[in-house]
């Protein structure tokens, strides 16, 4: 009788907690109370770590310090590079009239605790609602992308990984934009691409990226390296087999990513606001003198004298009139994201600028700061970037327009 | 039992304490290979207090204790708790023979009662998605039967140390 009435009572709690919200906050409740069990269960192991980590020896520490010091190196030279890169990225981008990829934010958090069902691939980790972190949000490690949140509690919160069985994620091959479908297969390493024509161009080594469709994942994170393409003749598609780049079931420290979550039409409107009091600005500082091109070696179709301190669309010089009249159709329909490209600064840049930093707009008219104006990643960014930036990319920027 | 009736049921927070330990053992980070086959601490641990001191322990608490072990697994409220009480339910109507068995016995009795209880917890699994693909998941149920005899002697041990009964 009694086994009746419980069973009755957890069939009904099961419905309601899988169906509505109802029974969050209880949850929510109860997990604060609970969650510490993970913690407590991870003391010994810890302990142990730590006792080793005491013991270990003088010369190893000396070789991984040395280890670490050739690879800081290695990471800052690429850093170097990297500032001209998304500077480059950044004014193709607004050639190619497509939304700007710009940093998102991240916070680091650590992992806490696995999934004791060996056949569900969860982790829990230390930041929760408080944090600001929630539901489907992407997480990930050093390498790659490795899953995203499915449960927020108040202090913690539970991230469904890649490898899941009953995950999926969009993702392309980095070589050719090929799109396709990662699902997970209930192995650490291994995910599978579903429904991948026979023949497509895919091969073995090909690096798979987030795509960024399911509107989840952020668009470009390396997500896993093909590992063998089978043909059987007899299956309809295609079986590529694939490893994900982040290491799954190792890492322990890893980040949370706080994308942009304007939709796009509030990106837009904000980003034609930004372009409207720009070229206010602009009208009311008159056409600055005309300065020639600042002598630019590396620009490519520079040719035109477009003038980098006050371009806006009426008054620009001829070609670049063409060209701004070409990508401006699209400006006011607010269904574009960054439809108002290639007249001021990168419009989705100064639009986020405007959102994050009341300083930003002012960057971006024209006559106060020509290097700012000229070079949209700058903008967008913070001032450690605009200390290197300027430079080389003031004058290819002022070649676009 | 060598302490006959003389104290009224002492020590009960040790049957929690212990049912407390097993939760925590439960979660307890084990390398990959083992994962597999973690051990069901919790019902091994019901058991042993059903055969042994059956009053500190019904089937309403232990269904409770499932709840708090769904919000520690991040399963739906009412998973572990609704196959805990199953448990329970089987045990109770075992206990009179359950008893009187040698402890391998009780083992094989025990090994049917956990597979039971796992196979409910694959239906209830799939309803939400997640399928194991094999029938790896009754691994564990021998293990903890396997374990059942060490178990059994360490809890008399400690149990006639406190003296709970």
């Amino acid at each position: 009788m009694r086994l009746l009435v419980l069973t009755v009572l957890s069939v009904a709690l099961m419905v309601v907690d899988a169906r509505f919200d109802t029974l969050k906050p209880l949850r929510g409740n109860l997990a604060q109370v609970i969650t510490p069990f993970y913690w407590l269960a991870e003391r010994p192991l810890r302990l142990w770590e730590g006792v080793s980590q005491q013991f270990s020896r003088r010369d190893e520490l000396i070789a991984e310090n040395e280890k670490l010091k050739a690879e800081a190196l290695l990471l800052q030279r690429r850093l170097q590079k990297l500032a001209t890169l998304t500077e480059q990225n950044v004014r193709l981008r607004e050639l190619l009239n497509s939304a700007a990829l710009v940093d998102e934010q991240v916070l680091v958090s650590e992992l806490i605790g696995v999934d004791p069902n060996p056949f569900t691939h969860r982790i829990l980790i230390d930041k929760g609602e408080k944090d600001g972190v929630f539901l489907g949000q992407p997480v990930l490690d050093a390498l790659g992308l490795m899953g995203q949140v499915v449960e927020v509690m108040p202090y913690t919160a539970r991230v469904l990984l890649l490898t899941d069985t009953t995950h999926s994620i969009p993702v392309q091959v980095n070589r050719n934009g090929l799109r396709a479908i990662a699902v997970g297969t209930g192995n650490p390493e291994s995910l599978e691409l579903r429904f991948v024509a026979d023949t497509a161009d895919i091969k073995e080594g090909d690096l798979l990226v987030s795509s960024g469709l399911g509107q989840r994942f952020p668009a470009g994170y390396p997500v896993a390296t093909v590992k063998e393409v089978i043909h059987d003749s007899g299956q309809p598609f295609a079986v590529v087999r694939a490893v994900p780049t982040a290491r799954l079931n190792r890492s322990r420290y890893l980040l949370l990513v706080f994308s942009d979550r304007r939709s796009p039409e509030e990106r837009a409107v904000d980003a034609a606001l930004a372009q409207e009091a720009a070229d206010r600005e602009a009208a009311q500082g008159g056409a600055a003198a005309p300065t020639p091109d600042a002598a630019n070696p590396s620009g490519p179709a520079a040719t035109p004298p477009a003038n980098p301190l006050a371009a806006p669309a009426t008054q620009a010089s001829p070609p670049t009139a063409g060209r701004s009249a070409a990508a401006n159709p699209a400006a006011p329909s607010a269904a574009h994201p960054a439809a108002a490209p290639a007249t001021q600064a990168s419009p989705s840049a100064a639009g986020r600028a405007a959102a994050a930093n009341p300083a930003a707009p002012s960057a971006a008219h024209p006559p106060t700061a020509p290097a700012t104006q000229a070079s949209p990643a700058a903008a967008g960014r913070s001032a450690a970037t605009n200390s290197t930036a300027p430079a080389p990319a003031a004058a290819p920027a002022g070649g676009a327009r | 039992m060598v302490v006959v009736a003389r104290s009224r049921s002492r020590n009960g927070w040790f049957v929690w304490f212990s049912l407390l330990f097993a939760l925590l053992l439960s979660v307890a980070p084990l390398p990959e290979f083992m994962a597999v086959g973690r051990p069901l601490w919790l019902p091994l641990l019901i058991a042993y207090w059903l055969l042994a001191a059956p009053q500190w322990i019904g089937m309403t608490r232990v269904w409770l204790l499932g709840l708090a072990a769904d919000v520690l697994y991040g399963t739906p409220l009412g998973q572990n708790a609704l196959v805990l009480a199953l448990i329970v339910f089987m045990l109770l109507s075992l206990h009179q023979r359950l008893r009187m068995f040698p402890v391998w016995q009780q083992s094989l009795v025990l090994l049917v009662v956990f597979g039971l209880a796992q196979l409910v917890q694959l239906w209830l699994n799939t309803l939400t998605g997640n399928r194991p693909p094999t029938l790896l998941f009754l691994f564990p149920a021998l293990v903890s039967a396997l374990l059942w005899p060490w178990v059994f002697t360490i809890m008399r041990w400690f149990s006639r140390l406190l003296r709970v009964h």
